[in-house]
């Protein structure tokens, strides 16, 4: 008795040991993977992926292709590597001729090695859920596709209840015509029902009786003049005024998303409203800018999400060799304000002069999923805001210059025309 | 009278279904939204006679209005930019140029305003590149609630964070031509911001991020 428990004593203490170690050594490595990921996130994240090759290579395995000791000379000082000559810097170096590895000598040995412990942990973690999740990414897609498009979901429902109400006109015609039939073949058996006669006649008659009141008749002519007037009036002022026009874009293109959340400035877009006349639509290398790296994959389980295709479509881009090609075509989006051409409007002078804030005139944009006019547009608005906005003529030139005139003309000596800028090319040849 | 009772059956059967198919039609397309302009009258006179740069035009061959100029065509006012993308002319540029705009009060303040708007999503309102894009962000809209991917972020251009560029020296040390080149080109992920800004906005950008260096 006494043997067996010494044994077990002398087993226990190295087992408990042991699973002490291992224990403070998984979390330790938690914690390594955990710090690794935010020193990734902050430094490495602008050109490596983990999965997947980005500006530089993909970062997945690089524990098995190079040993710990060159990684780490690597990462803290890859120019000089260059420099020396060292062979498999001169050959990734080669590699990637546009982006070459940034010198990290801020980053400590174990914070080297953190990134390394958190790159085998995304690896372990995918290996996990490539052998777990088969089935059930198939299943998740199948339910996007169905939640995706409510708008064709729509259509293929109001087909098939256009086709139930053809099927169930064609089935009660039938039912109708044989009715017909044993009516007609039993005419003699069936007793004639006078019942739905009588009122019938008798509505005929009340209408008759009504028709021949003549104030009633002048009454009920006037509510029809009233109201069809009224309505009239209503449409006929509304004729070329596009307020709330919505119309269906090319690509789906959520000002709420980038102008809302991402807090990006309506100016990074459209600085034509700042130095010109239009607003100006960005031309798509605008959009590459964030969408280079944006590929919203979160969303279609890994994929490129469809609508950043079109972007990509239209550049001709190709994402796996960031290479543009020559198939480039312009995106059609839809104009949605559109001043008649016989009146002149300028951005510039109303964003850049009188300061006008973007959304005065176009709502709520920062909100808008799909945009909308938000303003009538009509010539009622543009002079209602010009009666009611003071102008602001302190530290413009245009307003001095009148301002002197003014006071030269006070002082009772000559104005010419030149001086009010009578020589400028456009007055006469525009 | 009973074949005819049976027609007027008919009718009514008929204009029942026809009602239903319509309220079906207007309650599953009816979502409050405007898809058409409305009615409108002389639409001629709201066309321009010219082509607007965004209209289709079938007088070029690629059916656009806005073409792309001739290689080797200068603008009027254009101001060449005779250092190419490569790395190369990224040091030679660092070396040769320097902001040719006088550095006044108001000058930077205009470099900060257009810093702010053009880079300030990514690189942070004081460069440390921290910009809104680069954070934690979710989207609750009407038609989906999902959290956003986050943008990598670009390093800091601070000289306390001390952080290496990417084609060596520190951030915190990058000339006033490396950082004009780097406007107009891109670098890793950045794109190439010239069509952005004009080549005195980007100097007006420069003389600022110089000053975001010394934080």
């Amino acid at each position: 008795m006494r043997n067996i428990s010494l044994v077990f004593e002398r087993i226990a203490k190295p087992i408990s040991v042991a699973l002490v170690l291992l224990f403070s050594v998984s979390s330790l490595q938690a914690q390594d993977a955990k710090e690794g990921e935010t020193i990734f996130k902050a430094n490495c994240s602008s050109c490596h992926k983990v999965f997947g090759k980005f500006l530089g290579p993909e970062l997945a395995g690089v524990n098995e292709r190079r040993d710990e000791a060159w990684l780490l000379k690597w990462i803290h000082n890859a120019p000089s590597m260059i420099a020396a000559g060292d062979p498999i810097a001169l050959e990734l170096d080669a590699q990637y001729p546009s982006a070459a590895m940034t010198a990290f000598p801020q980053l400590s040995e174990d914070q080297i090695k953190s990134i390394l412990v958190y790159i085998t942990s995304e690896e372990e973690k995918k290996a996990a859920s490539d052998a777990a999740g088969g089935g059930a990414s198939g299943g998740g897609a199948g339910g996007a596709a169905a939640s995706g498009d409510a708008s064709s979901f729509m259509i293929i429902g109001l087909v098939a209840v256009v086709i139930l109400a053809f099927v169930v006109i064609l089935v009660l015609n039938k039912v109708i015509r044989t009715l017909e039939r044993v009516i007609a073949s039993n005419k003699d058996l069936i007793p004639e029902p006078a019942l739905v006669e009588g009122p019938k006649t008798d509505y005929v008659g009340k209408l008759k009786k009504l028709a021949k009141n003549k104030k009633l008749v002048f009454f009920a002519v006037l509510m029809l003049i009233v109201f069809l007037g009224s309505a009239g009036w209503k449409t006929l002022w509304n004729v070329g005024v596009h307020e709330g026009y919505q119309p269906v874009q090319p690509i789906k293109f959520s000002h709420q998303l980038h102008a809302g959340v991402n807090q990006i400035e309506c100016q990074y877009c459209h600085g034509g409203a700042y130095k010109s006349k239009n607003a100006s639509i960005p031309s798509a290398n605008v959009c590459m800018n964030c969408h280079k790296a944006i590929t919203a994959s979160d969303k279609y389980d890994g994929e490129l999400s469809p609508e950043i295709a079109k972007i990509y479509r239209a550049l001709d881009y190709n994402p796996e060799t960031m290479e543009y090609g020559p198939n480039q075509r312009p995106i059609e989006w839809v104009r949605i304000h559109n001043l008649p051409d016989f009146a002149y409007f300028n951005h510039s002078q109303h964003v850049v002069v009188a300061g006008v804030e973007c959304q005065t005139c176009h709502g709520p944009i920062e909100t808008m999923e799909e945009v909308y006019q938000y303003s009538p547009l009509t010539m009622k608005w543009c002079v209602n805001c010009h009666q009611e906005t003071e102008v602001n003529h302190e530290g413009n030139a245009y307003y001095d210059q009148l301002i002197a005139a003014h006071e030269k003309l006070k002082k009772g000596e000559k104005v010419t025309a030149a001086m009010l800028g009578g020589l400028e090319c456009g007055k006469c040849h525009y | 009278m009973n074949a005819n009772m049976l027609a007027m059956n008919k009718m009514r059967f008929l204009s029942a279904v026809g009602a239903a198919v319509a309220i079906a039609a207007v309650v599953a397309c009816g979502d409050n939204t405007t898809r058409s302009t409305g009615w409108e009258f002389s639409r001629n006179m709201y066309d321009p006679l010219g082509y607007n740069p965004d209209q289709p035009n079938p007088n070029f061959k690629d059916g656009k209005t806005a073409q792309i100029p001739p290689p080797g065509t200068t603008p009027v006012g254009f101001e060449r930019f005779p250092y190419s993308a490569s790395t190369e002319d990224y040091e030679r540029a660092g070396a040769e140029l320097v902001n040719p705009l006088q550095r006044t009060q108001e000058t930077l303040a205009q470099g900060e305003a257009l810093y702010q708007v053009y880079c300030a999503v990514c690189h942070g309102p004081e460069g440390r590149g921290d910009g809104p894009i680069t954070k934690d962000r979710r989207l609750e809209s009407k038609s989906e609630s999902r959290q956003l991917e986050n943008y990598p972020p670009p390093p800091s251009y601070a000289k306390s964070d001390g952080i290496n560029s990417s084609r060596g020296g520190l951030m915190a040390e990058l000339t006033d031509g490396k950082i004009y080149h780097t406007i107009t080109y891109g670098l890793n992920m950045m794109g190439s911001h010239a069509s952005q800004l004009s080549p005195e906005e980007r100097w007006k950008v420069v003389m600022y991020v110089r000053e975001l260096q010394k934080k």
